[in-house]
């Protein structure tokens, strides 16, 4: 996957967990939670629907890594390249 | 191998929310109970063509979708369940009524804010700062136990008020007798007077389906009729079930909501040798249903959808010396919410304490004869406050603290459980959990959060 299809994926996600969750304003280097007023268990269902589709295994002290969509889509470039 | 990944006893609100967790990220589940049907506390039954509801008065915590940190909507995202095709009612106001005052509130809570100015003169800039220490408070912190009658005097200094507000709180979700945790006082003063009450557009028979159906498509199985009768231990870890029919059930994890008393009961075979009376919460109650056909709507109060009454300005939230006690109390009208129409018929219910050790001690015939007497006494002590309606009743039911016990196993039908909870879900086996009302959070919403949080914290990180 290019980073525009990680990019895809991630947001297709956060839609699924969030019916309200509106995109439009999303700033990609500000944090997911604060601009999405997501909580930190709706945090874990993206480390969740992850693991589930990709066997993606995120290591807890690696969460911070997906604060912001850019980050995400940075932390996530090398490990889903292949798919 | 084990047949399953997870065991979950239990199919009330609490076990059916661990589920749908569970099941949603792939864990082979099997939800197990000994009722007919799902819900536990939470549930109905037909009587005579009426489709009752056994717990639901009110459910707390009301939020508007858009209200995104809201404990209600973060459960329906965890569930996965569309909060937008939820079709809700609110209440139309409720009321608190003690001899001398009586305070309305709504679901918006400047309406309590301006009846407290205006009844208790001086004490409107109190409770305001009282709000915001409560709005301050982390009740989920797991800290040592603190009261709340202590905090909320600290603040409000009117003892008079202070008795009126707990009622609501303690008779809605409090398992100690005379004072309350303050991590459950913040949560309860949160669900009630800053969110709100509301009830489902129909009943909590279509909930439980949703819920249910939810859990199946995820790939969950759920067997009714099936009673576990000792979580099996081996190695230091809970290897399954054994149900009442002798079939046994092995998986990877168990996670009970059957409450500490009946999980104590069930693990006491392989040595869980803690007594279980040290969990066995006092508050049980009485509910009595009436129902009325529609032309006496205009004898009784239609402008409230509770009422928690009072009849002493003292308030003791004890168990009562004798079956009832009709002193104090709370009438729900589940006709009364916003947008309910008018049917052939509506009811009224009657919730008091009463005490488990009374009813026990009777006798079958005593039993229906103290019954009868007990609904006599609810309806009458209720007239006070609605007016009277006793002459128009056309059905009648009503259970005890027994029923309660029969029909959920919680010991002495104490609803809201035991008096110590264990907040992270933990039993002296690594692999066997706690949730629901003995973990801590109590309440429709409260239970279904509590099997949510334990899943996410000890089956699925
Ligand atoms: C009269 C009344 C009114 C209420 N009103 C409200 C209200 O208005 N608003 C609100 O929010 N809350 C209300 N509640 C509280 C609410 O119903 C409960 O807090 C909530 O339903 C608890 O859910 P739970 O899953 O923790 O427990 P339960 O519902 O008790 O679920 C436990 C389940 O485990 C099963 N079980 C037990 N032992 C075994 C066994 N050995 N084998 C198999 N299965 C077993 C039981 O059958 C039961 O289904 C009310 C309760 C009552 C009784």
């Amino acid at each position: 996957m290019n980073r525009e299809e990680i990019r895809e994926v991630l947001l297709e996600i956060i839609a699924d967990i969030d019916e309200e969750a509106d995109f439009t304003a999303l700033d990609a280097d500000k944090p997911l939670r604060d601009q999405l007023e997501l909580d930190s268990m709706d945090f874990l269902d993206i480390v969740m629907e992850l693991r589930k589709r990709y066997k993606l295994q995120v290591p807890e002290d690696e969460y911070p890594e997906l604060a912001t969509l850019n980050s995400c889509v940075n932390y996530l470039e090398p490990k889903l390249r292949d798919l | 191998m084990s047949d399953y990944q997870l065991i979950i006893i239990g199919a009330g609100l609490s076990g059916l929310a661990a589920g749908i967790r569970a099941a949603r990220f792939g864990r082979k589940t099997l939800i197990v109970d000994q009722h007919y049907r799902p819900g536990g506390l939470n549930s109905y039954y037909k009587f005579q063509g009426h489709l009752l509801e056994t717990g639901l008065h009110a459910i707390t915590n009301f939020a508007p979708p858009e209200r995104k940190r809201a404990p209600l909507n973060l459960l329906f995202r965890q569930l996965q369940l569309s909060r937008r095709e939820f079709p809700v009612r609110e209440q139309i106001g409720s009321e608190i009524i003690y001899p001398c005052a009586s305070l309305r509130f709504s679901n918006d809570p400047e309406l309590l804010q301006a009846e407290v100015e205006q009844t208790f003169p001086g004490c409107g800039e109190r409770l305001y700062q009282l709000r915001q220490a409560v709005a301050a408070q982390d009740p989920f912190a797991e800290l040592p136990w603190q009261s709340a009658r202590s905090f909320v005097a600290g603040y409000l200094k009117e003892p008079p008020l202070e008795n009126m507000l707990f009622l609501p709180l303690m008779l809605y979700g409090n398992a100690e007798e005379d004072d309350m945790a303050l991590s459950q006082f913040t949560i309860m003063f949160r669900a009630i007077f800053e969110e709100g009450l509301f009830r489902p557009e129909t009943d909590i028979s279509v909930f439980l389906d949703m819920l249910v159906r939810q859990y199946q498509s995820f790939g969950g199985t759920i067997r009714y009729r099936a009673a576990v009768d000792e979580i099996l231990i081996g190695g230091g870890s809970a290897q399954g079930v054994r149900l009442a029919d002798g079939s046994v059930i092995t998986a990877d994890a168990v996670l009970s909501t059957a409450g500490l008393p009946e999980t104590i009961r069930l693990s006491a075979p392989s040595g869980w040798q803690t007594p279980p009376a040290a969990y066995s919460g006092k508050m049980s109650f009485t509910e009595t249903i009436s129902i009325l056909p529609d032309i006496s709507r205009d004898a009784v109060r239609q402008d409230r959808t509770l009422i928690f009454y009072n009849t002493s300005e003292h308030f003791q939230y004890r168990r009562p010396q004798s079956l009832q006690d009709s002193s104090w109390g709370v009438i729900c009208f589940p006709d009364n919410f916003a947008g309910s129409g008018s049917g052939e018929f509506f009811s009224i219910r009657v919730t008091n304490p009463a005490s488990y050790p009374h009813w026990h001690a009777l006798s079958s015939e005593a039993y229906a004869a103290a019954k009868t007497a007990c609904r006599k006494e609810a309806v009458q002590a209720s007239e006070q406050h609605i007016g009277s309606y006793g002459q128009a009743i056309v059905q009648q039911d009503s259970f005890t603290p027994l029923t309660i016990e029969r029909f959920t196993r919680k010991a002495e039908g104490a609803v809201y459980g035991s008096p110590i909870k264990i907040a992270d879900g933990r039993t002296p086996w690594t692999n066997l959990f706690i949730a629901g009302t003995d973990q801590g959070y109590l309440g429709i919403v409260g239970s279904m959060l509590s099997g949510i949080s334990i899943v996410n914290r000890h089956l699925l990180a």
